[in-house]
């Protein structure tokens, strides 16, 4: 059995060609086809993200995987690209390292965001794209389904996907949760139409935030806001009275000065009757006035505070790799065991086939000599003779499975053929 | 069956539940499944054995079930032990057995230095008995909720207030919930205790007016202790509901808990080691007492 991986990522390939190598959906199903007629009896996957583009392939010994150049060669025909260009940038593993590198990429290590859980479906996907184009086969079936595992074991044994690393996520997940039970009975205010407000937004709404109200300047802008979010618009102007009734604070304002000074919330905090506020200031510069966080009840995050976080969280994913790592090795070394084992296959059905052949020889030759003999005489005889074979080769196709473990079994399979004179 | 439950000890469960404490220690460095499984195996075999050592010193004891020291200490262990295992299964992210477990595992020991002896009792007063002992373990078992939630309440403010994302493995609940059991766990201990001890006024009221046990002299030290932590948890409940409506009531609240578990636990220590007349057995006839020396008592529920 062969493996063979061409492909290229966010590392090594430049965005704009990047951008020309994407498959679609369906483009990938019409480079599969292209796939079977072009290398017919070798299995191929396609595996086409964002970040990613790569073509796995796996042939067997009378038909090996295409050479990489060919892939090359494949995957600028199917994208009308030159496969000069594509040459320098793309990356080609053989065999193990190809597993490896598979393994590795569902589990999120190979990710632009280290951890990050969507690649696993794209993993899935792609999968599912080869079998519905009939390029799947048992060698890449075993090796994505080995991939599905190290990732899930990668996910519940190491902390690596559990830390949350954007600066919405954080400041929801890790910060708004940490004050707030529940976001259903919440009044949420949003100050400013940032970037960052919708994607908060999102998180909120996701955490189950429903009661939400936006606040800007121009008011045109923030109906607008308003009706694309399915939030309610309020009026600026009235912005105190907005913050007595809020619960949560997104503020994405692009005001030099804060909009919210020590002044205004002093005003505010009394008529709040002690409930707690959590202030999201994803603004820069701020919009609360900082000395603000320092009050009883009030949980102030700046964006400084919630990248730290970020970082932090990084760091804690970094930490991970290691055994990150080491689950994705032993699960290589699984499926490359299992793999060499299966290639012996051939050989050991011969070998069966040999001894029975000799053994049903015999005993017909016996049963002829003894012709008395009852049926169940001969099926006690045919059984001692079928369990004394079994037996028999018992020792050496151990010794081939415990070999298959460091690699293809090569020197054993040649002995055994040698041997017993099997032919290939 | 008989003797298999017969030979589970206090031993036995304390220790199932120290090794859940110590897989809970572990969260943070061991992610694990099988450290959860371990943790929820050992809680819940230690909760198991706990509760078929009730249950066959309730069926087998010859006096009311369940009426010593040592039994009220235990049924609090199992009811916070029993509490700690639901909120383990039902919030498997939140380490709730970290700061319960040990609870238990106090009050475990402290039942091993209380008195096994049960409560002397008349068929007159069993009742008022019973329920002065329900209402004190209720008192105790809401002081001690508040404290774990208090406790929770600060690490997780602290945490808030540094701006630091919470360790893996070890996500406390919100601010919001835990600030819910400290808010109502005052009122409930204020009115348990306080039910527990004017009950128990009403059961040494009616010993001393029928002469049927022994009664507890007024100026007794376990009537000024109880008295002292009935109006130490009725003002704790007044201030918490005072802050209720102000930014600091929820800070307030959590230190408040910790303050009422330690007036409880002082109390609860006073109540082991010091000398009293509640609990003891009716006085002997002179001619039993010359017959046998005389022991001091030991009281041990709050």
């Amino acid at each position: 059995m062969t493996l063979a991986l061409v492909g290229g990522t966010h590392r090594t390939v430049p965005l704009d060609l990047r951008e020309r190598l994407a498959f679609s959906a369906e483009q990938t199903a019409d480079a599969l086809a292209r796939f079977r007629d072009r290398f017919p009896g070798r299995e191929g996957v396609l595996l086409s993200t964002c970040n990613r583009v790569e073509l796995y392939a796996a042939g067997a010994p009378d038909a090996p995987a295409p050479d990489a150049a060919d892939i090359v060669a494949f995957l600028a025909e199917c994208r009308g690209l030159d496969a000069t260009q594509l040459e320098p940038v793309l990356s080609r593993e053989r065999d193990e390292a190809v597993v490896r590198h598979l393994f590795a990429v569902a589990a999120g290590l190979d990710s632009m965001v280290l951890g990050e859980p969507q690649i696993l479906a794209q993993v899935k996907q792609a999968w599912t794209l080869a079998q519905e184009n009939r390029t799947a086969g048992p060698v890449t079936g075993g090796m994505f389904q080995g991939a599905l595992r190290a990732a899930k074991r990668v996910a519940t044994e190491t902390g690596l996907g559990r830390q949350r690393v954007s600066i919405p996520s954080v400041a929801v997940a890790d910060f708004a949760s940490g004050v707030f039970e529940r976001f259903d009975d919440k009044r949420v205010l949003l100050i400013g139409a940032g970037k960052m407000a919708a994607e908060t937004l999102r998180y909120l709404r996701e955490a189950g935030a429903r009661d939400v109200t936006i606040v800007n300047r121009t008011a045109g802008r923030a109906v607008e806001l308003a009706a694309r979010l399915g939030a309610r618009p309020g009026r600026f102007d009235r912005l105190a009275a907005e913050l007595v009734t809020a619960d949560l604070v997104v503020s994405t304002t692009g005001a030099s000065d804060p909009v919210v000074t020590l002044d205004l919330f002093a005003a505010v905090e009394t008529r709040r009757e002690g409930r707690p506020l959590v202030v999201l200031d994803l603004a820069v510069p701020r919009d609360f006035d900082p000395r603000i966080g320092t009050r009883s009840g009030v949980w102030l995050y700046s964006v400084d505070d919630l990248a730290a976080a970020c970082d932090a969280n990084r760091r804690s994913r970094q930490r991970e790799m290691p055994a990150a790592l080491a689950i994705v090795d032993e699960e290589t070394r699984r499926f490359m065991g299992d793999l060499h084992h299966r290639s012996t296959a051939p050989v050991i059905e011969r070998l069966r086939a040999g001894w029975s052949e000799t053994g049903d020889a015999e005993l017909e030759r016996l049963f002829r000599r003894l012709p008395h003999l009852a049926d169940a005489d001969r099926d006690e005889i045919r059984q001692a003779f079928d369990r004394y074979a079994a037996k028999l080769l018992h020792p050496p196709l151990v010794s081939l499975r415990d070999e298959s473990r460091s690699g293809s079994p090569h020197g054993l399979l040649d002995a055994l053929k040698r041997l017993f004179d099997l032919d290939d | 069956m008989a003797e298999f439950v017969a030979g589970i000890s206090v031993v036995c469960f304390a220790a199932s539940y120290a090794v859940a404490l110590a897989c809970e220690a572990l969260r943070p460095a061991l992610r694990s499944g099988v450290r959860g499984i371990a943790m929820l195996g050992f809680a819940a075999a230690g909760l198991l054995a706990h509760t078929l050592f009730l249950v066959w010193r309730a069926a087998t004891e010859p006096s009311i079930p369940l009426s010593s020291p040592f039994d009220w200490y235990l049924l609090a262990a199992w009811l916070l032990a029993a509490g700690s295992l639901w909120l383990t299964i039902t919030q498997p992210r939140t380490p709730v057995g970290l700061f319960v477990l040990p609870v238990v595992l106090m009050l475990v020991g402290a039942a091993q230095l209380s008195s096994r002896q049960p409560f002397p009792q008349s068929p007159a007063t069993q009742i008022w008995g019973a329920i002065h002992g329900m209402f004190n373990l209720a008192a105790s078992v809401a002081v001690l909720l508040g404290a774990v939630a208090g406790g929770m309440w600060l690490i997780q403010a602290g945490r808030l207030a540094r701006k630091r994302a919470p360790v893996q493995g070890f996500r406390m609940p919100s601010l919001e919930r835990l600030a819910h059991v400290t808010s109502r766990t005052p009122g409930i201990a204020a009115w348990t205790a306080a039910a527990g001890f004017v009950s128990g006024i009403v059961l040494n009221a009616v010993n001393r007016q029928r002469g049927l046990l022994e009664t507890v002299p007024w100026n007794d030290p376990v009537v000024v202790r109880m008295a002292a932590v009935v109006v130490w948890l009725v003002t704790a409940d007044a201030l918490v509901h005072a802050a209720r409506r102000r930014a600091e009531g929820p800070r307030a609240a959590a230190w408040l808990a910790l303050a009422s578990a330690a007036v409880l636990s002082a109390s609860m220590l006073w109540g082991v080691f010091g000398a009293t007349r509640h609990g003891m057995p009716p006085p002997a006839s002179p001619a039993a007492a010359s017959s046998g020396p005389a022991t001091a008592g030991h009281e041990d529920s709050p």
